[in-house]
């Protein structure tokens, strides 16, 4: 339990000192490092407001105890506007309007880099659009997102 | 013309504060003690064990008499029960404590020793029939409202056609993502809270009075919000917040888990309601209505969701004889709250199904029935409003050509439905605003927070664009708390462009009054851009804002102007009133659409192929955030259709509770959306706006239901459309 | 402060002593955690959780016709795997149903098998496929069919210090899994139906998800199909045996009229679908 945790955080390395076992990363996320742009919505993982990146894999940040991803490399929406992807993406869902508050929005992003990253940058807008039933809106309706993605792919490298 | 939300950037980054991100140094995380059983009587709150927790502050009915010395609060509202627990999971005490885990720990510590009563959990339980007299007093009727006009009963002798329907709706919630969340700081006196709110000046109000304290006293500052839809629109946990910094001397967080959101959430509960109406010569001759709504605790004498909710179970139709009666039925939950226009998307659908089938059952064509008996502008409501400017017969002529349209390339088990629904939007509510002008720009000063639609900031900067000639580049809406913000009602009734955008456009007035003055001579005024600073023009003269600027104002920021806009309320027809308070409606605004759908004639699952929206909107202020508002209301309303029930057992529990049981569409359930907007019948709002943000959701599940029905007979009387109800219309189980 | 104590040994035989050493219900495996980590809030958590995540486990092996997966592969990358739609497309169904992107970078297949959560997207697929569970404990190894390996409702036949290795699928088969729910993704099945047909003996498999306490073959409605395309009014007979011999009860959402209803309609429409596909010349 006090063994140190490594883990890099948008590219810088941390060691985590005294995480308790129960800790959920997404409490380590936004309360232990500070990083407040994962949110917390369900806390159940069906809404994926808390969707981060670990390795390069979307992930349900509340469902994951911390020390399960020890020395792995976790990206979180502040990471994004380093990635040329991710900034293409927050630069297509600001052109298509695809947000309202804003509360979903980095899961959305973020599940989207997570599936580029996968299936290719010039992965199918089909294809996408069927990989993200895991990140509910409640503003938008997500046609705004369905044009955003499409954009996106129009758009590509 | 498009203009990107300001908020887009920040947002898109994930820079936005929201109330569950609040924090503040030394600050403690609560939790609250829920009551046990729905019903009961509380014979002792034991917080000793919790108290002995290191750095745990608890507190519960018996501390505020020292918290609130001299105040009486509001007695039908304890903050805490004393003697009477009401709903599962009532907020019996409240713990802090230096972090959330030790919190919750010691919310669990607390002894709560409460001995069950009998729970009520359904408005059947109370009425298993239509009660022949009105009941003396009772603990269960929060409200009655009665309201006739002519003889209905030789009405309905006469009639050629008599259909008599009973129909059923459920509890929705609002499920904003965002969980309710706030920080409280009581220090010297002030009673200040950051909370997620729609409305500021509201929960100050409601605060004030649930704690009775000076209104003067609370502070309430708005954080971003993550979507309120009618939930965040009233004081839920401040008042637990504000108890605890004040018992603690430190601030202290407090925000909901999402399954408490469901288990604490006021919102639109169930209803049973019997439609009858008599039709003669092609004619409605006469109505029937009667009402059962589930009003949770809502409180007698303070209900006012029957009297507002049950003339849209008429629908905006005339008629020439009619009697509605409603009761607000108290059962053991918590208090009936608002959701996105209340209750409106279950009266569509109720009225839209019945008169459609009143319609086939008398032989007649069921859209062209509807539309004989459709309000036009002039006409008055069942309970004495006009109807002013009223683009409803327009859109419906619209929605209609698009079904026909539909129809004739339709596929295999494949339907239409054309519903409609009219919104009485509270731009009555009235507001205040500020402007500033500054050689840099105009700036709008204000007491919203934007909640996601875009009404504050594109919205009330798109109206203050145009009031001022300026480009929307020019123009800041900035929020302050409501300490130093001019009053507003709030962002909920479809308002905030409407009336508040409103209240801008009078501030913009007054400033050009003012700079006409500072200028002198005559002719209209305008407002230069370029690429510097602002310059203000009348004719021939011409001079800098900075040249207009007095001393004070340079060093204040700009020259200051005020507005306000408060509507005129309606009136009711009381002569047609028999038992009760009716609500008069205002500011009409209706709503067309055309679904087509596919339906599994085995599983009786419904698939929405296409949709389209028309909307009598008056004049569009903001052609980007209009058409996400129906987008959103409309997919909202798709859940409410089809999906979307809050199941209650019968001891009061709510069963599921989250968001994997409670289900609200995915993205790969969401047909394409057309969305048209009829302008030119003007409402109240700035250039004859009218309000946006409720009516996109009110004839959706109506006119789900009316194509599941074109589709395959299916003739369902329940909400949601689920896959079983489906089925069995079906007759296939 | 933490409720319970994790640990995440460092290989199979390290696993394995942790779990002989823990009395049962005080220690729970760990992998992906997406069902487990609703226990381990609270009161009624366990003392000890085990975490399989440095164990070897997270493979794919085709090996001629049959597929073994590794029990601590995430789901998503089974999923993803290049083979799995040509030789079992109803696993790759059944696999898509389960929860999300996300969630399914996470899930593992021995997570669901040894949660045997009734209403799991997984087991009847495994059923209809006939695959083995591979398990590795004190007493060395074991294979064990599916069907001998769910016991009930959250019930598997692992004894103390067990853990699942891998699964195994004999053969590619034809299949398809097909479910009826509230919404079409992110939720769990109301009932679900699993067919295959074994080209090796020339046989159906049929199972039936979603009925408590577990999913379970139905074998009298296997062999009312005598052929790789039985006739209709056969598929029929099959679907009527099947509501026949399953008890369905009622739950919250559905009656146990709807429940037998869809029954018969998903397995009639899976068996279609298994004869469709196979005629189409995916194999």
């Amino acid at each position: 339990m006090t063994r140190p945790l490594p883990l890099t955080v948008n590219g810088r390395p941390h060691s985590l000192e005294d995480v308790p076992d129960s800790e959920r990363l997404l409490d380590t996320v936004r309360w232990r490092l500070g990083l407040k742009g994962t949110k917390e919505g369900c806390r159940s993982g069906d809404c994926g407001a808390c969707t981060v990146l670990v390795d390069g894999a979307s992930t349900l940040s509340c469902l994951t105890l911390t020390h399960e991803v020890e020395g792995s490399s976790l990206t979180t929406i502040e990471g994004m506007s380093e990635d040329p992807v991710g900034r293409d993406v927050q630069e297509a869902f600001g052109r298509a309007g695809a947000l309202q508050c804003g509360y979903c929005t980095p899961g959305f992003v973020l599940a989207l880099v997570g599936l580029l990253r996968e299936r290719g940058r010039s992965a199918s807008v089909d294809e996408l659009l069927s990989d993200l039933g895991g990140n509910l809106c409640r503003c938008t309706g997500y046609l705004a997102i369905v044009r955003a993605v499409s954009l996106l792919q129009k758009e590509g490298p | 013309m498009r203009s990107p939300r300001p908020d887009a950037r920040e947002k898109l980054e994930g820079r936005t504060v929201f109330g569950v991100d609040l924090e503040a140094p030394g600050m403690l995380w609560a939790a609250l003690v829920p009551s046990p059983v729905a019903h009961g009587r509380l014979k002792s709150v034991d917080l000793s064990a919790a108290r002995a927790l290191e750095g745990v502050v608890a507190i519960s009915a018996a501390d505020l008499a020292s918290l609130l010395p001299g105040s009486t609060g509001d007695p039908d509202r304890p903050v805490f029960p004393s003697n009477t627990v009401v709903y599962r999971n009532q907020p019996v005490a409240a713990v802090a404590a230096p972090t959330l885990e030790l919190a919750r720990a010691a919310a669990r510590a607390v002894r709560v020793d409460v001995e069950a009563l009998p729970t009520v959990s359904d408005v059947e339980e109370v009425f298993p029939e239509w009660p022949r007299e009105v009941p003396e007093k009772s603990e269960h009727i929060a409200a009655h409202v009665l309201a006739r006009e002519g003889d209905v009963d030789e009405a309905f002798r006469t009639a050629e056609t008599v259909v008599r329907e009973t129909y059923r709706t459920s509890s929705v919630h609002q499920v904003a993502i965002e969980p309710h969340a706030c920080l409280a700081d009581v220090t010297e006196g002030a009673w200040r809270v950051r909370t997620s709110t729609q409305t500021p000046f509201g929960t100050r109000e409601d605060v004030a009075t649930l704690l009775g304290l000076p209104v003067e006293s609370v502070v309430v500052d708005g954080t971003w919000v993550g979507g309120g839809f009618g939930g965040k629109g009233s004081a839920l946990l401040e008042p637990y917040a504000l108890l605890l910094s004040k018992a603690s001397g430190r601030p202290v967080k407090l925000s909901l888990r999402y399954r408490e959101e469901f288990q604490l959430g006021r919102t639109t509960l169930p209803s049973v309601v019997r439609m009858e109406t008599a039709v003669s010569n092609g004619r409605i001759v006469a109505r029937r209505v009667r009402l059962l709504l589930d009003v949770g605790t809502s409180l007698p004498g303070r209900d006012f969701t029957a009297g507002y909710a049950i003339a849209f179970l008429l629908g905006p139709y005339r008629t020439p004889a009619f009697e509605m009666e409603g009761y607000a039925v108290r059962t053991n939950k918590p208090p009936f709250g608002a959701h996105r226009a209340p209750f409106a998307p279950q009266c569509a659908f109720v009225v839209e199904s019945h008169l459609d089938h009143v319609a086939r059952e008398a032989g007649l064509d069921p859209v062209v029935f509807r539309a004989a008996h459709l309000w036009k502008e002039g006409d008055t409501t069942p309970m004495g409003q006009p109807v002013g400017p009223f683009g409803l017969p327009t859109a419906l002529e619209r929605a209609r050509a698009t079904a026909a349209r539909w129809r004739a390339d339709a596929g295999p088990d494949t339907g239409v439905g054309v519903a409609v629904g009219f919104w009485s939007t509270g731009t009555g509510a009235g507001g205040e605003a500020r402007v500033r002008l500054s050689p840099g720009g105009l700036e709008v000063v204000q007491g919203e927070r934007e909640i996601g639609s875009g009404s504050v900031l594109a919205g009330v900067r798109a109206v203050a664009a145009r009031a001022s000639g300026l480009s929307p580049q020019r123009v800041t809406v900035s929020y302050e708390d409501t300490s130093s913000a001019p009053f507003d009602s709030g962002v909920f009734g479809s308002r905030t462009t409407a009336a508040l955008g409103r209240a801008v456009d009078e501030a913009v007035r007054a400033l050009f009054d003012d700079l006409g003055r500072r200028l002198g001579g005559s002719g209209p005024i305008r407002l230069l851009e370029g690429p510097g600073e602002l310059s203000v023009e009348r004719g021939a003269v011409r001079a800098t804002v900075r040249e207009l600027e007095n001393d004070s104002e340079r060093a204040g920021g700009g020259i200051v102007a005020s507005g306000r806009h408060y509507g005129r309320s309606g009136t009711i027809d009381e002569r047609k009133v028999a038992a009760g308070t009716f609500y008069a409606y205002t500011d009409f605004t209706g709503a067309a659409h055309a679904a087509q759908v596919q339906v599994d004639r085995s599983t009786g699952t419904v698939r929405v192929l296409r949709y389209s929206a028309f909307q009598d909107v008056g004049a569009v202020i903001d052609p980007a955030t209009a058409a996400a508002q129906v987008e959103g209301g409309v997919v909202m309303g798709l859940g409410t259709a089809l999906t979307e029930e809050a199941m209650w057992s019968e001891d009061g529990r709510l069963l599921n509770p989250g968001l994997l049981d409670y289900r609200i569409p995915t993205l790969g359930e969401v047909p394409p959306i057309a969305v048209t907007f009829v302008e030119g019948f003007h409402g109240a709002g700035p250039f004859g706006a009218k309000g946006l943000g409720e009516p996109p959701i009110i004839p959706v599940a109506a006119a789900v239901a009316l194509a599941v029905r074109d589709a395959t007979g299916a003739h369902v009387t329940e909400l949601p459309l689920s896959a079983e109800r489906v089925a069995r219309a079906l007759k296939v189980l | 402060m933490s409720a319970f104590a994790l640990v995440a040994p460092p290989s199979v035989d390290a696993a394995i002593a942790e779990l002989r050493a823990g009395a049962p219900g005080d220690v729970v495996v760990l992998a992906g955690g997406t069902d487990l980590l609703f226990e381990l809030d609270g009161a009624k958590a366990p003392r000890r959780v085990v975490s399989l995540r440095h164990l070897p486990w997270r493979t794919v092996d085709w090996n001629g016709p049959v597929l073994t997966v590794g029990s601590t592969l995430p789901l998503r990358s089974l999923e993803r795997d290049p083979e799995l739609g040509r030789h079992h497309p109803g696993l790759l169904q059944a696999i898509r149903a389960v929860g999300s992107v996300q969630l399914r970078h996470r899930a593992t297949l021995g997570g669901n098998l040894g949660r045997a959560a009734p209403a799991s997207d997984l087991i009847p697929m495994l059923l209809a496929l006939d695959a083995e569970v591979d398990l590795v404990g004190p007493g060395g190894s074991r294979s064990v069919p599916t069907d001998r390996f769910v016991l009930g409702s959250r019930r598997t036949v692992l004894a103390a210090g067990e853990l699942i290795r891998s699964v195994r699928f004999p053969e590619p088969r034809p299949s398809v899994y097909l479910w009826q729910r509230v919404r079409p993704a992110n939720d769990i099945s109301q009932i679900a139906v699993a067919a295959a047909y074994s080209l090796a003996d020339g046989r159906w498999r049929l199972a039936v998800g979603g009925i408590p306490p577990r999913a379970v073959r139905v074998p009298e409605a296997e062999a009312a199909l005598s052929s790789p395309t039985p006739s209709e009014a056969e598929v029929r007979q099959a679907a009527e045996l099947s509501v026949r011999h399953l008890s369905i009860a009622p739950d919250r959402r559905a009656s146990a009229e709807y429940r037998r209803h869809l029954v018969r309609t998903l397995l009639e429409r899976a068996v279609s679908g298994v004869v469709a596909d196979a005629q189409g010349g995916q194999r």
